[in-house]
């Protein structure tokens, strides 16, 4: 009796742990996927080259003269920079402890559009020789506007409210950039060839958006199965204007 | 009761039921300033009174003069101002709000409204507060610290000057803060208005105020919703004011600092870099 | 002592006819030309020149949308309803008409903004005076008539010349179409970069806290005080504190408004021009302190006044008519008073106290005119957009010039009530819907309005009521 006391006890234990366990989200598989391709039909606006003579440590460092960035697009009418992000149907999860970085390199923003959760940390850096003001332009969350000579070190700010903020830099009219400020954990930007791939997600259905800076967005009801590999396409409607 | 405590007891009644007639619970976007409290809902009245003409009836800045003026009015609605005393992204604090609606915004269409009570101003305020969800619940807004203000000595305005090169206030400013500089043309305000930057040499105030002590409010904490950003993480309160002297010494007004300038350029002149690209560090 | 009355009378009659007033016309009339004072036998030429002085104070009132064109703000901003000013328009208008922000000078103007705004009250009235002594009821009957009327324009023309200069420019036309120069002046502001120095020169409206130009009654009633314009009986004084002076005023404010002076020096001609009166001056002086008590629509403030004039009783004559302009032997006349605005949240009371004395050769007989006024009004401002008032008015004779006289004849009760309501509160224009009751009680005497015949009761002792009632449309843009 007494030696079978012991593993009986570890035995049910383990059957408790599995069934606690077992009761908790994360112990349903988590594997789903949704992913797609970015397109326009219709004809973008063309993007102009940005004449960087007024600071010439920035200009120097572009061969070619840099393009705006407020459409760029990609082979097959694929639209780069478009933020996916699923808006209904999942868990927030825990706020990430990584910080995301935003560079302001070459008088540019890099990355174009730098996405973060709600109150998730942000860096930003001044990789140039030249001063720059960086002056997100939030309307739900807190507008502010900060100098940053170089040679000094990143700026640490977060939101805490969803939101696509618009970046400038005053003293370089044409910078320009965005953070989306998202409540989902599962989001992606889509690359230039307007390819996008939301993973870890439970099965279930789903609100998926995607947001551009000129085009709009464009939301669409997306059911993932166990394991499964949901496809989801946008096509936005470009003008040349 | 004597005559004349009748009479006070009275005509206080008659006030009391008056001001109680006008007022209603407010309490959430209450406003503390100089010993007052005022209230949103006696503020409202007084706010289509004396705002809404171009703040707009609901503090839109969409008010029916607001297309004919330039700059244009403030939008309360974003919650953002160019002049308070808190970091930059931050609500201004009761006083800051009190203080701009006495001082007005010169150069533009904001008047001084100081011939208001000071009771008339602080329910202002309190009612401006209502227009933003913003102020509700927030944490009461902490002023940045400013220390004593240092000796404006040549040594302190010469400092300055350095601070006025590394910092490129000049970009904008102009070399010799004319207003003129390289990006000056094309800055835009926070709702994509053109907008220029200060010009020191015409004398006049400076849209938050006019002592050293604004000034140095205004590039620590910077002016929100505008091109000018808040240079508090790269200066130190000492460096600030060896910025706030350097400043002074632009504007064509008798102060102290423009005197004591005036008198060094007199034999030192030469020994000056230039200000702007080729001035480097200096 | 009756002979002098029913001369008297009769010279009024003469002349009302030859200027061509209408008796019991409710418009309002405008003086013109030169008048000569003079004792006895033009008493009643004074007696006229002041009945129509009075008439003429029912018009001008200024409000100004030029302003608000100029500078982008609603009436309601400078107005507690317009015409009325808040303390912000007082400050406006001590500061020389300028908000002081470095735009005052016209240089900032669009080159298309032009100064000038106009006001006129298009109505409805009813006007009825008792007790009239006519040729066919010498013992008095009530006259009275109704009517749609017009009043007169008045064109505002006030602005900067340059930064601190400010200029002042109002004419006035008649509903008959005489023209006038209501105000013309120059100020300099600012003197010295002080707001307690300012100089102000040429015809412009004597510095009385409580407004006769900027109130806002409008009937031939209630459209003027008692206070400001009642002479008595036999008075050959032709002042009017609510008549616009010909002088130079030398006035101050705090920065804020709420402390306020002024010193003026004026001619003694009632506000004529071409000094008929000849080489004699008078003076006036203000004092007035705000408080900021209270949870009113303004300060509480606390006026105090006086004047101190002199009217000629001697002129050069030529073939027995008298020289205009060289009048001699001044006698000198004093106004004394003390008035308040006390705010109770929306209610505006505005009480006025004030004496009066003539020297004994201004008046009819051997002993110096006397007498007391007291006014209380009181607004309530429902909001911008709509206010109801009312006034109540006494005069008392402490004195008559002239011991025959009785007692409490030109003793006069004033009671006026009144509403206006404006369907918009605008940056461009205005206009009030006015509604107003107003009947005067003068023992004896005969009203001020100008209504009636124009000639004293029947008896020293009757009661002569002159009622006005009015609804009109007072625009001005």
């Amino acid at each position: 009796m007494n030696r079978f006391l012991t593993p009986t006890i570890g035995a049910l234990a383990l059957v408790g742990v599995a069934t606690a366990a077992s009761d908790a989200p994360a112990a349903r598989p988590a594997a789903g996927t949704i992913s797609g391709t970015v397109t326009y039909t219709g004809t973008p606006p063309k993007m102009r080259p940005i004449d960087m003579s007024k600071e010439p440590s920035c200009a120097s460092q572009h061969t070619t003269p840099v393009m705006t960035e407020n459409v760029v697009t990609g082979p097959g009418n694929s639209v780069q920079y478009a933020v996916v992000y699923i808006s209904a149907g999942d868990q927030p999860g825990p706020t990430p402890t990584e910080v995301v970085r935003y560079d302001q390199k070459g008088c540019q923003y890099v990355p174009h559009v730098a996405v973060m959760r709600t109150g998730q940390g942000l860096e930003i850096y001044n990789d140039d020789k030249t001063s720059h003001n960086i002056h997100p332009l939030a309307k739900v969350n807190a507008e502010w506007n900060k100098s940053q000579p170089p040679g000094t070190p990143p700026i640490h700010a977060s939101y805490d409210k969803p939101e696509f903020i618009a970046v400038k830099c005053n003293v370089h009219p044409w910078m320009h950039g965005y953070f989306a400020v998202l409540t989902t954990s599962h989001y992606a930007v889509s690359g230039n060839d307007g390819k996008f791939s939301l993973a870890g997600l439970p099965p279930g259905k789903y609100t998926i958006t995607a947001w551009h800076e000129r085009f709009g967005t464009q939301s669409a009801e997306v059911t993932v199965s166990d394991n499964g590999t949901a496809t989801q396409n946008f096509v936005f409607k470009a003008l040349p204007y | 009761m004597r005559p004349q405590t009748r009479w006070i007891s009275l005509v206080s009644a008659c006030g009391a039921v008056l001001l109680l007639g006008g007022m209603r619970p407010a309490a959430a976007q209450d406003t503390h300033v100089a010993g007052l409290t005022g209230h949103a809902a006696a503020g409202k009245p007084l706010y289509v009174r004396y705002c809404a003409g171009c703040h707009g009836d609901d503090g839109d800045a969409q008010g029916e003069n607001a297309q004919w003026i330039e700059p244009k009015p403030r939008d309360f609605t974003a919650a953002t101002f160019k002049c308070r005393s808190t970091p930059s992204g931050m609500l201004p604090t009761d006083q800051d709000l009190y203080n701009a609606v006495e001082r007005g915004f010169v150069t533009t269409n904001m008047p001084p409204w100081i011939a208001l009570t000071p009771q008339n101003r602080v329910d202002l305020v309190s009612y401006i507060k209502t227009f933003s969800p913003r102020w509700a619940g927030a944490p009461a807004p902490q002023p940045i610290a400013i220390p004593a203000e240092t000796p404006a000595t040549i040594e302190s305005i010469l400092r300055g000057r350095e601070q006025f090169q590394r910092l490129e206030c000049w970009k904008c400013h102009g070399p010799a803060g004319h207003g003129d500089g390289p990006s000056a043309s094309t800055l835009t305000d926070s709702k994509d208005n053109p907008i220029r930057p200060y010009n020191f040499s015409t004398g006049s105030r400076f849209k938050c105020g006019s002592t050293n002590a604004d000034l140095y409010r205004i590039f620590m904490t910077g002016l929100d919703g505008t091109p000018m950003p808040s240079f508090i993480d790269n200066l130190q309160p000492n460096e600030a004011w060896d910025l706030v002297h350097f400043l002074r010494t632009m504007q064509p007004v008798a102060s102290p600092e423009r005197l004591t300038w005036q008198a060094w350029l007199q034999t030192h002149r030469g020994e000056l870099k230039p200000i702007g690209p080729e001035g480097g560090t200096q | 002592m009756i002979e002098r009355l029913t001369k008297g009378a009769v010279s009024i009659a003469i002349l009302l006819c030859t200027v061509g007033v209408a008796p019991g016309s409710g418009s309002p009339m405008r003086t013109t030309g030169k008048r000569s004072e003079f004792r006895s036998a033009e008493m009643a030429a004074a007696y006229a020149a002041y009945t129509r002085s009075v008439a003429g104070a029912l018009r001008t009132s200024t409000a100004i949308p030029a302003f608000a064109r100029k500078y982008g703000l609603r009436c309601s901003a400078c107005h507690t309803v317009w015409p009325e000013l808040n303390a912000f328009g007082q400050r406006f208008k001590d500061n020389g008409y300028q908000l002081g922000n470095d735009r005052d000078s016209p240089i900032w103007q669009s080159n298309g903004y032009w100064p000038i705004a106009m006001r006129t009250t298009p109505q409805w009235h009813l006007e009825s005076t008792t007790n009239q002594v006519t040729d066919a009821a010498p013992a008095g009957k009530t006259i009275t008539q109704t009517g749609f009327d017009i009043s007169g324009v008045d064109f505002l023309m006030l602005g900067t010349l340059h930064k601190d200069i400010t200029f002042g420019l109002v004419t006035t036309l008649d509903p008959d179409g005489t023209a006038g120069i209501e105000a013309a002046f120059v100020r300099f502001d600012n003197l010295g970069k002080s707001s307690w120095a300012n100089l102000k020169l040429g015809k412009f409206e004597l510095d009385n806290l409580l407004s006769e130009k900027r109130f806002t009654w409008l009937s031939a009633n209630g459209g003027f005080l008692y206070a400001y314009h009642y002479l008595p009986e036999g008075s050959a004084n032709t002042f009017g504190f609510g008549d616009n002076q010909i002088g130079a005023e030398f006035s101050g404010h705090s920065f804020n408004g709420y402390t306020r002076y002024s010193v003026s020096l004026l001619a003694t001609n009632d506000g004529d021009p071409t000094i008929p009166t000849g080489k004699s001056m008078d003076a006036m002086a203000t004092l007035s302190q705000a408080w900021p008590i209270g949870n009113g629509l303004g300060p509480q403030r606390l006026g105090v006044f006086g004047y101190l004039g002199h009217r000629p009783t001697a002129f050069e004559t030529i073939a027995g008519d008298p020289i205009a302009g060289t009048g001699s032997a001044n006698k000198s006349f004093l106004r004394l008073g003390a008035t308040a605005q006390i705010w109770l949240g929306n209610l505006e009371l505005i009480p006025l106290v004030s004496h009066a004395q003539d020297d004994a050769a201004l008046g009819p007989g051997p002993d110096k005119p006397t007498w007391n006024n007291a006014l209380l009004e009181a607004h309530y401002v429902a909001t911008p957009r709509f206010m109801v008032q009312g006034r109540y008015e006494l005069t008392r004779m402490s004195k008559q010039g002239d011991p025959a006289i009785p007692k409490t004849f030109g003793n006069a009760d004033a009671l006026a009530l009144g509403f206006r309501a404006y369907p918009f509160m605008f940056s461009r224009d205005g206009m009030a819907i006015h509604g107003e009751f107003a009947m005067t009680q003068t023992t004896g005497m005969a009203p001020l309005s100008g209504d009636g015949s124009g000639e004293p009761a029947p008896t020293p002792d009757t009661k002569i009521r002159s009622l006005s009632f009015m609804l009109g449309f007072d625009f001005a843009f």
